[in-house]
């Protein structure tokens, strides 16, 4: 019989001290801050380690350890030092940044308002997707809101989508009023209809 | 039964799509009668007096809605040889690639989490035994992981009843059981030491790490049942526990591809396997 | 539309609403559509499967496609060679130099009426 049986290897080690931890998370090599990085909330200094790490870090598994960990925090200043990455230039790190704030609804949801009402509408547009996660009332209520007011036909149709999950008979008046500001968009007539009908009346 | 209840087309797409992003199963319009089957005796289980009523339930996640919900569409029931293509590949394709940078002598080794009560491991090392010609030649380590003490426990003793060995060939029986009564059946002894259980959350990195480094991973559905921020730290702990190269195989309806991209999508013998990228660029 | 009735086209997009938007629009035409929400899931399909075009969304999470379409063209004949349609919100000449140089075969911008994409879909698929 080749199948051999074996004692459990417990090798885990202690969390190391904060030096040590500052040290392997900014100047280590990949798998060495990958680690940190998971490490790093066991301490009380993580946050704001994790924060200067995820500036400087350009390994995405690396910085993809760093959002998980902050998501695994999970307070509104966690969710902060997440928010600038929204606003970068590349794609992936934009995507990167909002998957982690998926991950912390409740903590992502206290930037909410601000999000939505940001100048930027590539923000506004990433912001529905953090609308999903929030329990439905609330969820609809904001997208409503921002329904009404938003002039970018991009950012209606990013919330229209996001209502089409969390909206309820109460969202129908405003999904219409949207699609009628913008007649000449083929696409956002067809997602006012369709969300509409995947709310019901019923 | 309940009569299943007027689903329109577009309140199908609703709940097809949240099932989507909130687990990864897929379903559509060709599975309608049996979604509506299931929608139906949920609906009545929580009393629902709508489709609208229940899809506030289930979004708002009440009583563990969600959970209930993955229960009523997923076969719980766990029996040896269950998604044997996938034993059909570890041997055809994964090992065959794990073993080109070894020497016979080392050691391979097998991760069966959530392993329930011991079915999927035991299957492992059978079909190992039965089909894999190098078998001999490595010392191959199998570990089954569980969160549930009490199935790790049914999992050590090794006895199991008529269903569970439903899809194994009688001589198979006869080789690596022995009859107790009342249909029951007792893995060999040989093949229970054979065999390590521990208990480990797969959420908990300090339980996962303390299981070392694997070849292959076998970890499914477990992750359609976890929230975006369970799934992302699971997806890093099997990162870690796997050896550079190493695979992991999910359950036939799930996916990673809404977990994480820290895995490799690999195609053998028509399934999709991930695998932990051999060269980590710098 | 006997032609269009074999074609196989692959929709990449997390918006649930633009791809049932894309899928109606095909599906008018005979066309067989199939669905992913991400890059990623995009690889999954067109690994188990081949497609006579594949129509992507430029972000989307997990794995945007500008990586998709590099990744695509990467891997081994004949999914290399797949036919790719990028669509995005962005237009500056910046966004469209990169989905070409990572191997998109033509860029389109949206808002995208569902006759044009049915359109390019059958050029693309060699079903006009």
């Amino acid at each position: 019989m080749p199948l051999v049986k074996r004692p459990a290897s417990d090798t885990s080690p202690s969390a190391p001290d904060r030096a040590q931890l500052a040290t392997k998370l900014l100047d280590g090599t990949d798998q060495e801050r990958w680690d940190a990085a998971r490490d790093a909330l066991e301490h009380p200094d993580g946050l704001s380690l994790l924060g200067r790490a995820l500036a400087s870090e350009r390994v995405p598994r690396v910085r993809e350890a760093i959002f998980t960990a902050l998501a695994k925090i999970d307070t509104p200043d966690a969710a902060s030092v997440v928010l600038p990455y929204l606003r970068s230039d590349d794609a992936a790190q934009r995507t990167a940044a909002l998957d982690a704030l998926k991950a912390m609804p409740s903590a992502a949801g206290t930037h909410l308002p601000a999000l939505l009402s940001d100048g930027d509408q590539d923000v506004r547009l990433l912001a529905c997707e953090i609308a999903r996660r929030l329990p439905a009332d609330e969820s609809a209520r904001v997208l409503v809101e921002l329904i009404e007011r938003e002039d970018q036909a991009n950012v209606c149709a990013a919330a229209i989508e996001v209502l089409a999950e969390t909206g309820g008979p109460s969202s129908l008046p405003a999904l219409a009023r949207c699609g009628a500001r913008f007649p000449d968009d083929p696409f956002l007539a067809f997602a006012v209809k369709a969300a509409a009908d995947r709310i019901g009346a019923r | 039964m309940a009569d299943p209840p007027p689903l329109t087309s577009e309140e199908l797409n609703r709940l097809a799509e949240f099932l989507y992003r909130r687990t990864g199963m897929v379903f559509n319009e060709a599975k309608r009668y049996y979604i509506e089957r299931r929608i139906a005796e949920r609906m009545s289980a929580t009393s629902s007096r709508s489709f609208t009523d229940y899809f506030v339930q289930l979004r708002g996640d009440t009583r563990n809605e969600v959970e209930s919900l993955i229960n009523a569409f997923t076969v719980n029931e766990t029996y040896f040889y269950r998604e044997d293509h996938q034993l059909a590949c570890l041997t055809t394709d994964l090992l065959e690639e794990r073993v080109a940078a070894k020497r016979p002598g080392d050691t391979i080794r097998i991760w069966s989490a959530p392993c329930s009560t011991g079915e999927e491991p035991y299957s492992i090392a059978i079909w190992l035994l039965e089909n894999w010609k190098d078998v001999d030649a490595y010392d191959i380590e199998i570990v089954g992981s569980d969160i549930d003490t009490d199935v790790l426990e049914a999992a050590a003793e090794g006895i199991f009843g008529k269903r569970a060995l439903m899809r194994l060939p009688p001589p198979l029986i006869e080789r690596y059981f022995h009859e107790l009564d009342n249909e029951r059946w007792q893995i060999i002894d040989d093949l229970r030491q054979s065999v390590r259980f521990s208990r480990v959350n797969l959420v908990d990195t300090k339980q996962t790490r303390a299981q070392g480094r694997f070849d292959v991973i076998f970890c499914r559905n477990v992750l359609i049942y976890f929230d975006d921020e369970s799934r992302r730290i699971a997806a890093e702990n099997l990162f870690d526990n796997l050896l550079p190269g190493g695979f992991i195989c999910l359950g036939h309806t799930e996916s990673m591809s809404r977990i994480s991209p820290l895995f490799e999508v690999c195609r053998y013998s028509g399934a999709i396997v991930y695998r932990k990228p051999q060269e980590l660029r710098a | 539309m006997t032609d269009a009735a074999k074609k196989q086209i692959l929709v990449v997009d997390d918006a649930a609403l633009v791809r049932t938007y894309y899928r109606a629009a095909l599906e008018a035409r005979g066309f067989k559509v199939e669905e992913a929400l991400n890059g990623l899931e995009g690889l999954e399909k067109i690994l188990l499967q081949s497609f006579d075009l594949a129509i992507v969304d430029v972000n989307m999470p997990q794995m945007d496609g500008i990586t998709f379409v590099r990744t695509v063209r990467a891997m081994e004949l004949p999914v290399s060679s797949t036919p790719i349609l990028m669509i995005s919100t962005e237009a500056g000449p910046q966004d469209i130099a990169a989905a070409r140089q990572a191997g998109a075969n033509y860029y389109l911008v949206k808002p995208i009426k569902q006759d044009t994409l049915a359109e390019f879909a059958a050029i693309f698929c060699g079903a006009h």
